[in-house]
């Protein structure tokens, strides 16, 4: 049976990490038995595809490998100095590491759950007093991220490497490629967003990771543009969702519904035993939020919204469309 | 099981941890691993056929009787390693939203807000990508409090509810399970009115309060949310929507079974619901953007209630 790779990965952290003088690639097909039989039973190629693997995914685990020259023999060597890779003193006290450990929960995506779960063990590993997790509250946050989109964005916004992938546009018939350098990842009302560099048409964007169809592919060379020191993905996201807004409709709300335009209301007075007059916040897709309420709510203005609240209506009344006055 | 990755990670803390608590507890351990014995056993099995130097034959002497844990050759090779950049992003990226999540006690909050500090320091430049990332729960404070103390004393709550389904405030009495946060909070509740499992969204809750009677919400297994808080049965009606490009969101939206593509950047979704009715603010909104294809009562009754409102309006004849 092939050797178990955590085994393999072990043994070469090991090796990097209990050397003071850098290792050779020979040196270390030698003494890690898997690399031995990757070479003696496939080939050179087989074992240096197999480092060359090993080698980035310790460092993706956080783990600092040094090449330099082999003073012996001039050969490239390989170690993991202990004054790179050892973590600094932290005192953290008991009621800080709860915190934390309730924290680390929230992830509901595989790769960062892992993260956070093994960020947790290091600080433990370090002396950290984790005590029995207790839950102290009885509030679960949970963050998700279901998008397949999410893992490599991440990756490429923290390595800083320009990406393509396809995109559907909000309410766009086709899907296109794009070509972006991703600046930042935001969850907003439990769905992701990216901001970056829109190469082609020269603007900063926003993206809904959900509308990405297909794979993310990770581009070579770096970005072109410089990364703005602070991004917010929020405001534009949260200005697409109507808030924000500092227009005002007129509607008129049948007493006892419309709850959440009472809630939103910036003044609200009694027509008579049936009907309130409200005045509210006239944002990006009011009309659509309008027409849900059905006949429990009558927009009195602007025209505009009204005439879009009508249309909606005779669309779901399965009703023709008013163009100027004439009806279709 | 784990991943070779995630295994490999907590091998090498589990050295270092090891190394400072010999003869350490099997149960233990892997409780502070958050692992299953049975994964601290499968460790433990890897770790004597891992050298600790190029030379060879200085295996890790660690072996166990399946209560306690020896390693007998203790090497200084165990020293407590730096976060990695992932790590620090997870951490810190969860520990800011959760600081930042209204409703959170105090005491909670300061105690979070210090250990960023902390672990944003001891990071150092692994930490820098997490300000890359950023995740804002909503603001639906108002009744938290009452929740949390109804949950804390075990006592029953009494609601003024909207209903979106419905449209309209229904009065009900729960008994509260949890507090869930996924972009809104939901309390997850039996409630005693409908005699079922109900999530109820903090931000329709107009009114609320603590009774002076004991909770008892049937006992039962957690529930699977990991396709989302708000999951239909499986035995719930079938919906079918047919939208056109510009009702894609509905997918986006609702948890569905299907999604099948139509021409012009259509869909035809397929999703459940126990009570199809509910949907109707859904056909309502979507106006020229789609329709529903079944079952047919709901149609019906969006047409009708469309029909009312455009009464309203004068409007509503061909």
């Amino acid at each position: 049976m092939a050797i178990a790779k955590a085994e393999r990965l072990m043994n070469l952290a090991l090796c990097l990490m209990n050397t003071r003088r850098p290792l050779s690639k020979k040196e270390l097909r030698e003494s890690v038995e898997a690399y031995r039989e990757a070479w003696q039973n496939s080939s050179e190629d087989a074992f240096n595809r197999m480092f060359e693997r090993d080698k980035d995914d310790l460092r993706e685990l956080g783990l600092v490998i040094d090449v330099d020259e082999n003073t012996l023999d001039g050969e490239l060597g390989y170690l993991a100095r202990a004054d790179r890779n050892r973590l600094p003193e932290i005192a953290l006290d008991a009621e800080e590491a709860a915190a934390l450990t309730l924290a680390a929960r929230v992830w509901q995506q595989a790769k960062m759950s892992g993260a956070a779960s093994g960020a947790l063990q290091k600080l433990r590993a370090a002396g950290v007093p984790f005590a029995e997790a207790e839950s102290r509250t009885a509030l679960e946050p949970r963050i998700p991220a279901r998008e397949a989109a999410f893992e490599p964005l991440l990756t490429a916004a923290r390595d800083r490497r320009p990406v393509t992938f396809d995109y559907r546009k909000a309410g766009a018939a086709a899907v296109e490629q794009r070509s972006v350098e991703p600046w930042a990842l935001e969850c907003w009302r439990g769905h992701w967003y990216l901001a970056g560099w829109d190469r082609d048409r020269g603007d900063a964007r926003v993206f809904r990771l959900s509308r990405i169809t297909g794979k993310v592919r990770a581009k070579s060379g770096a970005f072109l543009g410089t990364v703005p020191e602070h991004v917010d993905v929020r405001a534009t996201v949260a200005k697409f969702a109507g808030e924000g807004a500092t227009a005002t409709a007129t509607v008129r709300v049948r007493r006892g519904a419309g709850f959440p335009l009472r809630t939103k209301a910036l003044s609200s007075a009694q027509v008579d035993e049936a009907w309130d007059e409200l005045e509210i916040p006239y944002g990006n897709g009011l009309g659509a939020d309008l027409a849900e309420f059905g006949p429990d709510v009558v927009v009195l203005g602007p025209e505009e919204l009204r005439a879009d609240v009508i249309d909606r209506l005779r669309a779901v009344a399965g009703l023709g469309v008013v163009t100027e006055g004439v009806r279709a | 099981m784990s991943n070779a990755i995630d295994q490999t990670r907590r091998m090498l803390s589990l050295v270092t941890y090891l190394r400072e608590r010999p003869g350490a507890e099997v149960a233990e351990v892997a409780r502070a691993f958050g692992i299953t014995e049975r994964e601290l056993i499968g460790d433990l099995n890897v770790l004597p056929m891992c050298g600790t130097s190029f030379r060879g034959g200085d295996l890790l002497d660690i072996d166990t009787d399946g209560e306690r844990i020896w390693w007998h050759n203790v090497d200084d090779v165990a020293q407590p390693l730096r976060l990695a950049a992932d790590e620090a992003t997870a951490l810190l990226v969860a520990a800011r939203a959760v600081a930042g999540l209204p409703g959170l006690r105090a005491g909670d909050r300061e105690a979070l807000t210090r250990a960023v500090a902390k672990i944003e320091n001891a990071a150092g430049e692994s930490a820098e990508g997490s300000a890359r990332v950023g995740v804002t729960f909503e603001a639906e404070s108002h009744v938290f409090a009452d929740i949390d103390r109804a949950l804390s004393e075990g006592r029953r709550l009494w609601l003024r509810y909207y209903s979106h389904g419905r449209g309209g405030m229904t009065e009900r009495e729960v008994d509260p399970i949890r507090l869930l946060t996924e972009g809104h909070t939901y309390l997850e509740a039996w409630c005693r009115t409908s005699e079922d499992h109900r999530m109820f969204r903090l931000d329709r809750v107009a009114e609320i309060r603590v009774l002076d009677v004991p909770a008892d919400p049937p006992r039962r297994e957690p529930r699977d949310l990991s396709g989302g808080l708000v999951n239909p049965s499986a035995d719930d009606p079938e919906v079918v929507v047919e939208v056109s490009s510009g009702g894609r969101w509905v997918a986006e939206y609702y948890t569905h079974d299907r999604a099948e593509e139509l021409p012009d950047g259509g869909l035809r979704i397929t999703l459940r619901s126990a009570d199809p009715s509910q949907l109707r603010p859904l056909a309502l909104r979507l106006g020229r953007d789609g329709r529903i294809v079944s079952p047919p009562e709901l149609a019906e009754q969006a047409r009708a209630a469309a029909r009312e409102a455009l009464a309203a309006y004068g409007e509503g004849r061909d």
